[in-house]
């Protein structure tokens, strides 16, 4: 696998940081490289925030996204998709949270933007909003292939406490039911 | 090579757990983003070993109550940001003046003042050299990838101890947070490389802790040991009681000085990244350096020819090592997140003006594409 690059943008408190520590964590338990970091406001709650993934085999020097590589991105909210769109890649898939980002006609002509209700999902079929940093990152994955399901299970697994196994579990393959469905 | 291992980890985390390997038994500090972590880590870790955490008033009481416990004898860690560090600008002096050992950890952010709290900066380098008044010499290193966030920590408690004073370690934002594989020493590894700070055992009434050689530090027992002590930011004599005695005030802050700088090979460290055919010279340091390496990686499969010196230990600086690569390279260029606070100390080492320098001050990390563009102009 070549390099892959991911970034995923929120507000403050969303909890896209997690996704972003996983992927990381997974690629390296693969024997790659794996790099997260995360650029954020001095809000609290409710600034821009972005956070960028690069997963590779070789090892990765410079830690965040360089504009236009971004083969991914995901976002949940308007003001940190608009501020962080223009570095994803001419025709790369930008996933969009449709009642929160409102993409621009021309953006829709750039780049293959796909419209999955990923907080809905979190709130009303898995039942707790917190989760949709999982249903995150198993569309993220469903896109760009870029790790083995099982093991970003894992390792998402040892991340979060056991009593909410279950439901992080089936935030995931409902995140993996949806990506499917959009790219069919 | 001594035995190492991986974690997956941020800087921050990583500067905590080095503390506690390197045998840190007490923080005391005060919350400051980006450095909020180091706190959060250690307060978890230290009373599972018998240690204390303690989160204090404000930033103030946080290195007062470190140095305290440096005076009683256990290794001790305060963490902070620059706004921190001028807060604490003045107890620092006092450590340095008493030569109480403490690391002091700064994850720098945009300054001056509040700046900008949660974005990256080198903003705090000259700070690191003098940040209280009066005559010291600062011994300050500075992590340059997630690695050296642990083997830095683990180096300063060492130096601490050895030369009884604060050190410096310098962090930012982005190494601080960024999360991802280091390989760094086993902490059996570390734990048997330290050396205990030195003592004296002779009899209570010959105990003269600042009555040492002219090239050495001071020998501090630790409080409550049977030896008397006394501590004053006032010029003191070798009993450590106030003193003007002039020959008395002069030695004292010679040998603030001469401590460190006869034994500077103990602390210089430094790495040289593609220098040996190298063509052009960049000086950068700290988490410039990995937008560096990835443009020298760059600009090499391009056919041109770059190599990068950066310090590990900033001060006291590399001058000699600078100096001999200012005769070699006519083309020079000095990368920080400053307006150029390190580029004043490659000049003074270089004996010469001719540095060209790429800085940004707006809390924003370089880009590759930022250093080969200025590269090329050169």
């Amino acid at each position: 696998m070549s390099k892959i690059v991911m970034r995923f943008t929120g507000v403050g408190g969303q909890g896209v940081l997690l996704a972003g520590e996983i992927f990381a964590a997974a690629k390296i338990k693969e024997g790659g490289f794996g790099i997260k970091t995360a650029t954020y406001t001095s809000q609290v709650r409710g600034g821009a925030t972005v956070v960028d993934i690069q997963l590779d085999n070789k090892e990765i020097f410079y830690p965040y996204a360089i504009d236009s590589e971004i083969d991914f991105m995901l976002s949940v909210a308007d003001v940190s998709y608009q501020q962080f769109k223009g570095g994803v890649r001419d025709g790369a898939t930008i996933v969009i949270e449709p009642n929160l980002v409102h993409p621009t006609d021309e953006d829709r002509k750039r780049w293959n933007i796909v419209e999955i209700p990923i907080i809905t999902i979190a709130k009303e079929e898995v039942g707790n909003v917190i989760t949709q940093s999982v249903v995150a990152l198993a569309i993220a994955n469903t896109y760009t292939k870029a790790l083995d399901k099982q093991l970003l299970i894992d390792t998402m697994l040892s991340k979060v406490p056991k009593k909410v196994h279950e439901l992080n579990l089936k935030a995931y393959e409902l995140g993996e039911k949806y990506a499917n469905e959009a790219m069919a | 090579m001594s035995a190492t291992r991986e974690i997956i980890s941020s800087g921050n985390e990583l500067a905590a757990i080095a503390s506690v390997d390197a045998g840190c038994m007490f923080f005391a500090g005060y919350p400051l983003t980006p450095s909020s972590e180091i706190m959060h880590v250690v307060s978890d870790l230290l009373p599972k070993i018998g240690g204390a955490a303690i989160q204090m008033e404000d930033e103030i009481a946080g290195v007062a109550a470190a140095i305290g416990a440096g005076m009683s004898g256990v290794r001790t860690l305060t963490a902070t940001s620059g706004p921190g560090i001028s807060l604490k600008a003045e107890n620092l002096g006092l450590a340095q003046m008493c030569e109480v050992p403490l690391v002091v950890i700064n994850v720098m952010r945009g300054g001056p003042s509040t700046g900008l709290p949660t974005r990256v900066s080198q903003g705090d380098v000259a700070q690191a050299k003098n940040p209280s008044h009066g005559d010291y010499k600062s011994i300050t290193l500075c992590a340059g990838n997630l690695a050296e966030c642990y083997t830095e920590t683990v180096r300063a408690f060492n130096l601490a101890d050895r030369f009884m004073q604060p050190v410096f370690v310098l962090l930012d934002e982005t190494l601080g947070h960024m999360h991802a594989k280091a390989e760094i020493p086993t902490a059996e590894a570390v734990k048997e490389a330290i050396v205990p700070r030195k003592t004296f055992t002779g009899p209570a009434e010959e105990y003269l802790p600042y009555g040492v050689e002219q090239d050495q530090p001071a020998v501090l027992n630790p409080m409550f040991t049977g030896y008397r002590y006394h501590y004053t930011g006032l010029h003191h004599d070798a009993s450590g009681f106030p003193t003007e005695e002039i020959e008395t005030c002069r030695k004292l802050i010679d040998r603030l000085f001469i401590k460190v700088e006869k034994f500077q090979d103990e602390i210089e460290l430094n790495e040289e990244y593609m220098v040996d055919d190298a063509d052009i010279l960049i000086i950068g340091y700290g988490s410039a350096s990995l937008a560096i390496k990835e443009a020298i990686n760059i600009l090499r499969k391009e056919g041109i020819k770059v190599g990068m010196f950066r310090p590990i230990t900033l001060w006291p600086s590399p001058e000699t090592r600078m100096h001999e690569l200012g005769q070699k390279f006519d083309k020079v260029l000095s990368v920080e997140l400053n307006q150029g606070q390190y580029l004043e100390e490659v000049q003074r080492s270089m004996g010469r003006l001719d540095i060209a320098k790429l800085t940004k001050t707006n809390g924003r990390p370089f880009s590759p594409s930022d250093i080969i563009e200025k590269v090329k102009e050169l």
